[in-house]
């Protein structure tokens, strides 16, 4: 298929080639005053690790596991975000705390591993759709980067923790209910 | 400055010289530096951006950027010189050298002030005083030096691109050169002489007004010969890769930069000398000595600011349209000129 080119007429002022450069220098001047008279803040440009471009709402980057007011987790360990999740980057193993749960009431299973793999997430917050108990979301922080590969698997306390320091909330690094074995079945 | 001379043993001749040499190397190297810096910042500017700003002085002043160029300095001393395995070795070394001595060179006749006696001596303040014989043929002559460089570089890197680069800017340099020295001509002609003091005392409207079209041309020329956008044939960064530099690095690579630089800051003083007045003020027949530096520094800097504004303005021609625009334009423009020049001198008539 033939590419039909169209031929510009220029009229003589614009032959002349002067008076266009002239006002091609105009306007490259009009944006070095405007450019070097706007304060930095307001400047197109964020100098990144200076100022940070505040995220939009909606915006989906690191995970938080919720906890209650006393620490205790939300999940509940239903699997239903490791179903959910079309990257497979949820490892959860389910552990029973005690018969009756002194802490909620009614809940008695929870994480003991909890651990999303972040090279492998695609940040698609399925995960955060398909939890019943919304004990996961995704949230604003999107600076995820280290040496190792290790580093970057983010483990029950890590996601608890994620936030933490942003929202006021003390670190905790353990389950305010223990662990109590269930005595073995009889028979 | 008699005391001065008599303080450090030297006649006042050779101690005035001295201090001219001072001003004029260090001034002219470090306003090539500064330059360098104006670019990257302008052309940001230019184009909505911010430019460098991220090296700091001792880790803590930012200062606009000017600590880049120190950074700069110091990774170019630092860096691995790397000469190309098939490149002629003595030229290759060379070549930065060949560039650099004519840049610098090109300055020394051009008067960055009014000169002025002062018990019993006359000073005048540029490196040649006037009546040496070459005049403004000096610098022209020495700036047609300049392109050898850029011809060694590319010959001796053995690199296509290189290569390419060097045969481009030789032939944009012969096809300026004609229609560059014809605008200069009628100056001189218009002047009856060619010693820069002469021709700045003849302005006393500047000669911008009269021989317009010469300027023109002249100020066209200047941009070929500097191997400035839109003219930059020597590097071409979209076709040649880095064209004649291609294969240089570290200190080398900052030398030809610098020089290119420097032939910028020639060109600018060059074409304040011929059409601007050189150091006069309009409107004052014998300005003060430093107010005359002044007025000379002011043009000079609006000039180099006027190189970098074109550059990223005007894009890169193509190379025919080159070739077109200096045989079939620039050449009958300086022409035209020369000629309305010698009917206004004969007497209009």
């Amino acid at each position: 298929m033939a590419v039909l080119v169209k031929k510009v007429e220029l009229n003589w002022l614009d032959r002349t080639y002067v008076w266009p450069v002239l006002v091609g220098m105009a306007i490259t001047m009009k944006h070095f005053l405007r450019q070097i008279t706007t304060r930095s803040s307001r400047r197109f440009t964020i100098p990144y690790p200076d100022r940070k471009r505040a995220t939009a709402e909606g915006y989906r980057g690191l995970h938080e596991l919720k906890r209650f007011e006393d620490g205790s987790i939300k999940c509940v360990a239903c699997f239903m975000c490791a179903e959910a999740c079309p990257a497979r980057c949820i490892t959860i193993e389910a552990e029973e705390y005690g018969d009756i749960n002194k802490t909620q009431g009614f809940e008695e299973k929870r994480p003991s591993v909890f651990r999303i793999d972040m090279l492998r997430c695609i940040y698609c917050a399925m995960c955060e759709e398909a939890c019943p108990k919304d004990a996961i979301w995704l949230r604003t922080d999107y600076e995820q980067a280290s040496y190792d590969r290790l580093s970057m698997k983010f483990g029950k306390w890590d996601l608890m923790n994620t936030y933490a320091d942003q929202d006021g909330k003390p670190r905790i690094t353990g389950d305010p209910t223990p662990t109590v074995p269930r005595p073995p079945v009889e028979g | 400055m008699e005391s001065l001379s008599s303080l450090l043993h030297l006649m006042p001749e050779t101690f005035w010289m001295i201090v001219k040499v001072l001003i004029v190397f260090v001034g002219t190297l470090t306003l090539a530096a500064l330059l360098t810096w104006a670019e990257r910042r302008g052309s940001a500017m230019i184009q909505d951006r911010i430019g460098p700003n991220r090296a700091l002085l001792f880790g803590r002043w930012r200062l606009l950027g000017l600590p880049q160029l120190a950074a700069d300095g110091i990774k170019f001393f630092l860096k691995e010189d790397l000469v190309p395995a098939e490149a002629s070795r003595t030229l290759f070394w060379l070549a930065p050298v060949l560039a650099f001595v004519p840049a610098v060179m090109g300055f020394a006749v051009i008067p960055f002030g009014r000169s002025f006696a002062q018990g019993g001596h006359h000073y005048h303040l540029s490196l040649l005083d006037p009546g040496n014989g070459m005049g403004m043929l000096y610098p022209l002559a020495v700036g047609a030096v300049a392109v050898y460089g850029i011809l060694t570089a590319s010959w001796s890197s053995n690199n296509k691109w290189a290569i390419l680069g060097g045969m481009r800017s030789a032939a944009q340099m012969v096809s300026y050169e004609t229609a560059m020295g014809l605008a200069v001509v009628a100056v001189f002609m218009r002047t009856g002489g060619y010693d820069p003091q002469q021709i700045i005392a003849a302005q006393g409207v500047w000669n911008v007004l009269p021989q317009f079209p010469g300027f023109l041309v002249f100020f066209t020329c200047m941009f070929a010969e500097t191997n400035r956008l839109p003219f930059d044939f020597a590097e071409g960064e979209s076709e040649i890769v880095a064209g004649f530099h291609t294969e240089y690095g570290s200190m080398k690579f900052a030398l030809l930069q610098l020089s290119e630089y420097l032939h910028l800051v020639t060109a600018a003083a060059l074409i304040v000398t011929l059409y601007f007045g050189g150091w006069r003020i309009p409107g004052l027949a014998e300005p003060p000595v430093l107010l005359s530096v002044a007025a000379f520094a002011v043009k000079l800097l609006f000039f180099c600011w006027v190189f970098i504004w074109v550059r990223w303005t005007v894009p890169r021609f193509r190379f025919d349209q080159l070739m077109f625009l200096g045989w079939k334009v620039m050449l009958p423009l300086g022409l035209a000129n020369l000629l309305l020049q010698a009917w206004l001198m004969h007497g209009g008539a």
